[in-house]
């Protein structure tokens, strides 16, 4: 411990890390809370009509109105039911395929254009027809996710398998391993970035697909909350839902998916044998 | 020799085995109708579909619908990128404007482009402003954090030997920054494309007087399930040739051309 100096100099780093750790915190809040003001002073000082552009404060009074009333936990459990049950089918059936096209040469030159093709029609244009076969509601909502899911994680998955060191594979052969443990003992887990990636891309789109699905195929939902809140110029409930969406869809990326990506990757030793 | 013909034509099935899925759906399609008993409106037949196309070329209206559909793109994707770039390359440079606008920006890009239907319609009406609203919108968020991430990747050492040499304000930009965020801003560029055609066809079918979309919603009140088909179809194949044409053409040109990115043979 040679004394002062040394210490005073440590202790003015920490001070300038905490003061650097802090101004992008006071800033961000700076930015934020100035949109608000500038929101509340033109829908305070103008004379826009309420129902056409509310201010925060209203949007506050109409977001505990809804919970109060009970609508919006509702909604929000609707939406978040129908996005999971879509998401978990997609993931599902994505993955098989893409396991089947990636270890599989064959299978691959078979079903890629077709799927290309299918990759194409996106799945917002899919919805009407759905709707013509099943209605407004669940079913059509779920197939439409299950749709947008599917793709992103087949292909992410297909070209991560077959990125897969032939090297590798033919090791574990030749100590004996049978096919199903070659897939679960070095396929899977070589292959498990790009599945995470494919997964976080589609439900990304499929996130979007929920909004727009609820909006066109739904009686319940944040969706159809922000859709016909508009339309009986209940704008304050709009902006709520909104708030909502944006909020709903951090909480996934931020809480799940990112770190469900950083978890699997590292628990399986991706990262860190690379760093080794 | 008969038997040789066969052959020949099972081999080159073979060879290019990415058309039977295709043979497949259409066979099913054909039989379908003729096997079970499927009211029109759930299935239309192969022929019928085919007359319809036939019928909205020759009458104007699946033209039109097409060039209304892609005139609102082009626009959106032209508006929304030329806030998203500049924004973007600001935000890259600056620590301080990025500490500023990125938790807003972030929170504004999770709400998504679709969720600002509702107010686009009641804003500027039912038509093509609250479309053009949304997929401007849509692609100005999407092109954003590319544009930051290509200008971010930027190698320091760039950086540092361009001031040295004397470069100041403008040359920056024209002999650093924009030649080196190139390829992420294409990329961000298609990206936000495949976002804003989403946004369009979706924003067309809710707050659309015309457009592909607002055919198709259109439709589906009247049961025409054939337009509904034509218009899926026609989605697909514009986004195919919009992709395969546009963008890998563009990144042949710029980026290729200027030896960012060498051509993988």
């Amino acid at each position: 411990m040679s004394a002062s100096v040394e210490g005073s100099a440590t202790h003015a780093t920490t001070f300038r890390t905490t003061r650097r750790n802090l101004e992008p915190v006071l800033l961000g809040t700076v930015g934020v809370l100035s949109l608000l003001a500038v929101w509340q002073l033109i829908a305070r000082v103008s004379s826009i009509p309420r129902y056409f552009f509310p201010s925060p404060a209203d949007v506050v009074r109409a977001g505990i109105e809804l919970v109060q009333k009970g609508i919006l936990p509702v909604y929000i459990a609707d939406s978040l039911g129908r996005y999971l049950a879509g998401v978990s089918l997609g993931v599902s059936i994505g993955l098989i395929l893409g396991l089947g096209i990636g270890m599989s040469p064959r299978l691959s030159r078979l079903l890629q254009p077709i799927l290309n093709f299918f990759y194409a029609i996106v799945e917002v244009a899919w919805i009407p027809i759905f709707v013509i076969w099943w209605g407004y509601g669940l079913k059509t909502i779920v197939l439409a996710l299950t749709y947008v899911v599917i793709f992103p994680v087949l292909f992410n998955t297909a070209t991560a398998v077959r990125s897969t060191p032939r090297i590798l594979i033919n090791a574990v052969s030749s100590l004996g391993a049978t096919r199903m443990q070659v897939l679960r003992q070095v396929i899977l887990p070589g292959a498990l970035p790009g599945i995470i990636t494919g997964i976080r891309i589609g439900a990304g789109f499929a996130f979007r697909g929920l909004i727009f699905a609820e909006m066109v195929a739904a009686k319940t939902g944040v969706g159809y909350l922000i859709l016909t809140s508009a339309a009986n110029h209940a704008t304050d409930r709009t902006i709520v839902g909104m708030i909502i969406i944006g909020l709903l869809w951090l909480m996934i990326d931020q809480l799940y998916l990112r770190p469900f990506e950083a978890a699997t990757i590292e628990r399986w030793g991706l990262v860190h044998d690379a760093t080794e | 020799m008969r038997r040789n013909s066969t052959r020949a034509y099972i081999a080159n099935l073979v060879a290019s085995p990415g058309a039977i899925p295709f043979a497949l759906l259409i066979t099913a399609w054909i039989l379908i109708p003729l096997f079970i008993n499927v009211p029109p409106y759930a299935l239309p037949k192969i022929e019928d579909v085919f007359g319809q196309v036939v019928l909205g070329i020759q009458d104007g209206s699946l033209p039109r619908d097409i060039l209304d559909s892609l005139e609102r793109l082009l626009l959106g994707f032209c508006i929304g990128n030329a806030f998203a770039i500049p924004l973007g390359i600001a935000i890259a440079l600056n620590r301080r404007i990025s500490c500023l606008l990125i938790p807003v920006l972030t929170f504004l890009q999770s709400i998504g482009g679709i969720a600002w239907v509702p107010l686009a319609v009641l804003w500027l009406g039912i038509g093509p402003g609250a479309v053009l609203f949304v997929i401007a919108n849509q692609i100005f968020f999407s092109s954003v954090y590319n544009t930051v991430n290509g200008v971010r990747t930027i190698p320091l050492a760039l950086h540092r030997a361009i001031l040295c040499h004397g470069a100041r304000g403008v040359q920056i930009l024209s002999e650093l920054v924009l030649p080196g965020a190139l390829i992420q801003i294409l990329v961000g560029l298609r990206t936000s494309m495949a976002y804003g055609w989403r946004a369009l066809v979706a924003a067309e079918m809710i707050a659309g007087t015309n457009g592909i979309g607002f055919r198709m919603i259109e439709a589906v009140q009247w049961y025409q399930t054939d337009t509904v088909l034509i218009g899926m179809i026609v989605i697909g194949v514009i986004w195919v040739l919009m992709d395969w044409l546009v963008f890998s053409k563009l990144e042949q040109i710029t980026v290729v051309r200027w030896g960012l990115l060498r051509e993988v043979a």
